[in-house]
């Protein structure tokens, strides 16, 4: 390893399983895995084969059995729900699928909403909202609700979302699977240029082509890494 | 981030117009009882609490116990006046002696005012002990001469209107015609709320040359006047029950010759300033009855307290029951670093949002109520009550309350969401606890159901008091009153008279008291049974021959007495039986042993119910006018009312003008006997005007929430029913399968209101001799009743999901 590479979440040796009709079924079976900062990984795999769970774990949204989990030298498997919404502030942003914004609030309003949870000032918010809006290109639509976008552009919104309070991780669950192709492009080409100015991301795709955008590929069946 | 909160929570609101009016209106009817119970509570609550040193201060009332009951007055005899002193542990007395004026004149004025309310005989230690601030004068070497008078401002400007309140001093007011007092003094009205509500304070010196003289300046200990009014204030320190020892050992020591011969015992008591405003048995100062009762301020107290339960309820129910729609809100915001308590105070916030504008209302609505419920609400009390910091602290944390208590359980369940189980796209979402909504359900149409059962038992109970049969005729009977200052008969007789000529009447005769009435008077009565000799009471009617006539009264044996005015005695079968006559025709011939002589029992009539149904029917009987010489008991003139509503009217005008002719100077007052009757059940009245709004809007409240969390099961149920209808399930069908686990909710309510109904009601029917009996109908009738509403409510919803086309409602799955 080298000294410039700084480790940014490791799991070593996870299990994961749930009981169904007395037998242990495995979402995640002694999987390992190292990310460093600055890398672009995403996980590929059938349907099934453990990719969201994969993410959820990292995302910390989900727990395992078994296994330990580091990110950024704190032990996640035995986290307190308030540390772990302190790193969500701090750390990671979600990109879903399903977008979820949140339906009552307008674009600029959605974006702000994690300065609120981090505690940044009325003023210095104005500014990175606005920042925000300006590089995605949707100033124009900032008073609008969710539901006057189209999926695109709600993805748009949704990744200026898991950005503005400048996370180090980025994790996109799908991010392009309600998206047309056209709208895909823009997403992964979006999220190239984040990764090249430093924000990991990891992100499960169904899509060959959009794998392609980044820097690793983890395979995944039925929960185990393939060669 | 609280500007966020609030955003969300307006905008929630608009989005869900239906659940936010239901939620508001819910909330805003428990919440205006609750301010308008409140304030009533507050109001009574806040009599006579400026005083200084109040919680020393007490008054000192009498019971008069023979081996029967205890007779409570709340005055005692003048003489303990000038004895209280001596008792040791006293800082302070005060006397006062309520005056009755009949007219009073101002020098200067041609005006007479009539009846003056609030004129006392009193000293200057009365100002001292209730902080009377002095306008003009000052408190010492004030009252101690007869003929002086210390007016109020108020009263002071009404008499001596346009003088500087210093002109007035000096100037005099001739009282009924004879007494010719001075004034001496001006004192401020107490600003604060306050049962001492005099306005003309008249020497007790006075009293040796009015019609008072007796009472103020009694020879011996046997009199006690509950106009007399002692009031002590303890020394710092000292114990209740020193003074109380030695005022048993006054009442002993002054046990009047009267007391022995008549078996009864006075007691002196303690009655608290505090309790002054709240106990019925005593009363405040004058007989209008404004006391306030601690029972219906508890009973209204609970039906605040159960309406916005309900209203919270709804809140509850719909918010967990609706929680799947802001599931992915909650998702989504934990992900973005949200804390579980940061949600939290976000619902919270929400609610306070919600509970705010539903206080708004209610403010607007409790100063209607205000209006509607006057029957019930002292007059003093306004809505400018709530301009008093302590109302409106109340206020304010009572909306908090409310929106806490209604808001945690919901946003606990709701910040208490995975987010990857609200994001993911299969999984079902929860909706709190069902069981938790079912158990509120169920209370909801309990309290609901136990209203309905109560209204309609207590309403059946009045509608038999009103309507049973009496024992006499009241429904066509009415009376003329004479002024209460004409002592004498001549008057009465030419009232009498020139009503007699009226066509229209029949059956117009003499008399006291009518049958029925709130007043009573009574004479004891020497029994001798077997070897022992028993004093009984024997109430007395006094009344001309014809008064049987008049009113329906029925003799089973014997005769009417003589004349108008002859001591014979007619009684009644109670007497009889509590006598031990025996028989009537035993009866008859028997002499009965009074006070001043022994006078015979000639006739026996029918028993008639003397009072309100709540009481039995006591021994009685009916004489003539037999203190006539001194005192004449004939002070009303009863007839029979024309049926016709032409000729009634004519009798009425005919009647008035014979009044007018008589008494030129007097109120006309007329008594219908219905209506007195009716009058006996005005607190039953009042329960039952009650009960009917706490039903109404206990079903509103509950029928909201019920129609809420119908709405939310058919949309959860939408798939299922397009299914079932494929499969052949017909409408009616489906509607049972809808309305089927609510109604069962509705029957489990019943089965623990029934008895719960039935527990409280019989417990209210104790106090009524006479009783309706509880029928198993009126429960079976009002479980029907409560189910039909529940089920024509859910209909309004389940009809239309019910005929939804089940292609579409499977598309969209």
């Amino acid at each position: 390893m080298k000294a410039d590479i700084i480790m940014l979440l490791e799991l070593k040796n996870i299990y994961k399983w749930v009981q169904q009709g007395g037998r242990r079924v495995f979402l995640l079976k002694d999987l390992s895995l190292q990310v460093e900062e600055g890398e672009f990984i995403s996980v590929m795999g059938p349907s099934g084969s453990g990719k969201s769970t994969l993410l959820n774990v990292i995302g910390m949204l989900d727990g395992f059995q078994e296994g330990e989990y580091h990110f950024m030298d704190q032990s996640v498997h035995n986290i307190k729900e308030k540390q772990r919404s302190n790193l969500y502030t701090q750390y990671i942003g979600f990109v879903f699928q399903a977008y979820h914004l949140i339906d009552e609030l307008t674009v600029y309003e959605n974006i702000e909403t994690p300065l609120l949870y981090k505690k940044i000032k009325s003023s210095e918010r104005k500014a990175l909202v606005s920042d925000m809006l300006d590089r995605f290109n949707i100033v124009g639509k900032k008073d609008l609700f969710p539901s006057q976008l189209s999926g695109g552009q709600q993805q748009l919104v949704g990744v200026a979302r898991a950005l503005v309070a400048k996370p180090k991780l980025i994790l996109a669950d799908e991010p392009t699977g309600n998206l047309n192709s056209k709208q895909s492009e823009e997403i992964m080409e979006l999220f190239k240029e984040l990764n090249s100015s430093g924000v990991t991301i990891i992100q499960a795709t169904h899509s060959e082509k959009n794998a392609s955008y980044g820097s690793r590929i983890i395979n995944l069946l039925d929960g185990m890494e393939q060669g | 981030m609280i500007v966020n909160y609030i955003k969300i929570a307006w905008r929630n609101l608009k989005r869900n117009k239906l659940f936010s009016l239901i939620h508001i209106i819910s909330l805003s009817i428990g919440l205006s009882a609750a301010f308008v119970i409140g304030m009533m509570v507050y109001y009574d609550f806040t009599f006579d609490t400026f005083h200084k040193d109040g919680d020393r201060i007490y008054r000192i009332v009498s019971h008069i116990a023979n081996s029967q009951e205890v007779y409570k007055n709340r005055g005692v005899t003048a003489l303990l006046r000038d004895a209280a002193p001596e008792i040791s542990g006293i800082e302070q007395t005060s006397y006062f002696h309520n005056w009755g004026v009949a007219t009073a004149e101002a020098e200067g004025h041609n005006d007479i005012k009539r009846n003056p309310e609030g004129v006392i005989y009193t000293d200057s230690k009365y100002f001292e002990m209730f902080n009377y601030e002095w306008a003009v004068g000052h408190s010492s070497n004030i009252l101690d001469a007869p003929n002086e008078v210390v007016l109020s401002r108020k009263r002071a400007k009404e008499y001596f209107p346009g003088l500087k309140i210093t002109e007035i001093i000096g100037k005099h007011i001739v009282y009924n015609d004879s007494v010719t007092m001075t004034v001496r003094g001006i004192v401020e009205n107490l600003k604060e709320r306050t049962d001492f509500i005099f306005d003309e304070f008249v020497s007790l010196e006075t009293a040796r040359n009015t019609d008072s003289k007796n009472q103020v300046f009694p020879k011996d200990w046997g009199n006690t006047n509950s106009s007399s009014q002692l009031f002590i204030k303890l020394n710092e320190n000292t114990p209740i029950k020193t003074i109380e020892t030695q005022l048993a050992d006054l009442a002993e020591k002054h046990t009047a010759i009267y007391f022995e011969k008549f078996g009864v015992k006075r007691s002196f008591i303690l009655q608290p300033l505090a309790d002054l405003h709240f106990n019925t048995d005593y009363g405040i100062f004058n007989n209008s009855g404004s006391e306030a009762n601690k029972d219906v301020l508890l009973g209204l107290s609970f039906v605040a307290l159960f309406l916005l339960l309900l209203g919270c309820i709804n809140f509850v129910n719909l918010n967990t029951a609706q929680a799947t729609s802001r599931a992915k809100e909650i998702g989504v915001r934990k992900t973005l670093g949200s804390s579980r308590k940061q949600l939290i105070s976000q619902f919270l916030g929400e609610t306070i949002v919600l509970t705010v504008m539903a206080a708004v209302i209610s403010v607007i609505l409790s100063i209607w109520l205000l209006g509607v419920f006057a029957d019930f609400i002292p007059e003093g009390l306004t809505a400018g009550l709530w301009l008093q910091p302590q109302v409106l602290l109340f206020t304010v944390i009572l909306v908090l309350l409310v929106a806490v208590f209604s808001g945690i359980y919901p946003s606990l369940v709701l910040s208490h969401f995975k987010p990857r189980e609200v994001l993911s796209k299969a999984t079902q979402l929860p909706g709190g606890n069902a069981g938790v909504r079912k158990f509120l359900t169920v209370f909801q149409f309990t309290i609901a159901q136990v209203f309905i059962i109560a209204t309609i038992l207590v309403g059946r109970q009045i509608y038999f008091m009103i309507n049973k049969d009496l024992g006499f005729e009241a429904e066509t009977t009415a009376y003329v009153v004479t002024p209460w200052n004409d002592a004498g008969y001549s008057q009465k007789e030419v009232l009498f008279n020139r009503i007699n000529t009226i066509p229209e009447l029949s059956l117009i005769s003499q008399g006291g008291k009518p049958p029925a009435s709130l007043s009573r008077s009574s004479s004891l009565v020497f029994v001798t049974r077997g070897t022992s000799e028993d004093k009984l009471d024997l109430e007395i009617l006094n009344s001309d021959t014809s008064y049987f006539d008049t009113y329906g009264l029925q003799l089973i044996a014997g005769r009417k007495p003589l004349n108008d005015t002859i001591r014979e005695y007619v009684i009644n079968e109670t007497t009889i039986e509590k006598f031990g006559y025996k028989t009537a025709e035993n009866a008859l011939g028997k002499e009965l042993k009074m006070t001043d002589g022994t006078f015979p029992i000639v006739g026996v009539m029918k028993d008639f119910n003397q009072r309100s149904l709540k009481t039995g029917i006591n021994p009685l009987a009916i004489t003539g006018d037999i203190g006539r010489g001194e005192y004449t008991q004939f002070r009303n003139v009863h007839f029979r009312l024309p049926i016709e509503k032409e000729n009634l009217k004519t009798a009425i005008d005919k009647i008035e003008k014979a009044f007018n002719e008589t008494y030129p100077n007097d109120h006309f007052e007329i008594i219908f006997n219905d209506e007195l009757v009716a009058n006996f059940y005005r607190t039953e009245q009042r329960i039952s005007t009650l009960l009917n709004w706490a039903t109404g809007l206990s079903i509103l409240i509950s029928c909201l929430g019920l129609i809420g969390l119908v709405i939310h099961t058919t949309e959860r149920r939408t798939k299922e029913i397009g299914i079932r209808k494929v499969l052949g399930a017909s409408l009616t069908q489906v509607n049972i399968l809808l309305c089927k686990e609510f109604l069962i909710l509705v029957i489990i309510a019943f089965v623990i209101a029934a008895p719960l109904a039935y527990l409280g009601f019989s417990d209210w029917l104790q106090g009524y001799t006479y009783r309706k009996k509880i029928s198993w109908w009126i429960f079976a009738a009002s479980g029907i009743a409560m189910a039909l509403i529940a089920a024509f409510v859910m209909s309004l919803r389940t009809v239309s999901t019910a005929m939804k086309n089940p292609v579409k409602s499977l598309r969209t799955e």
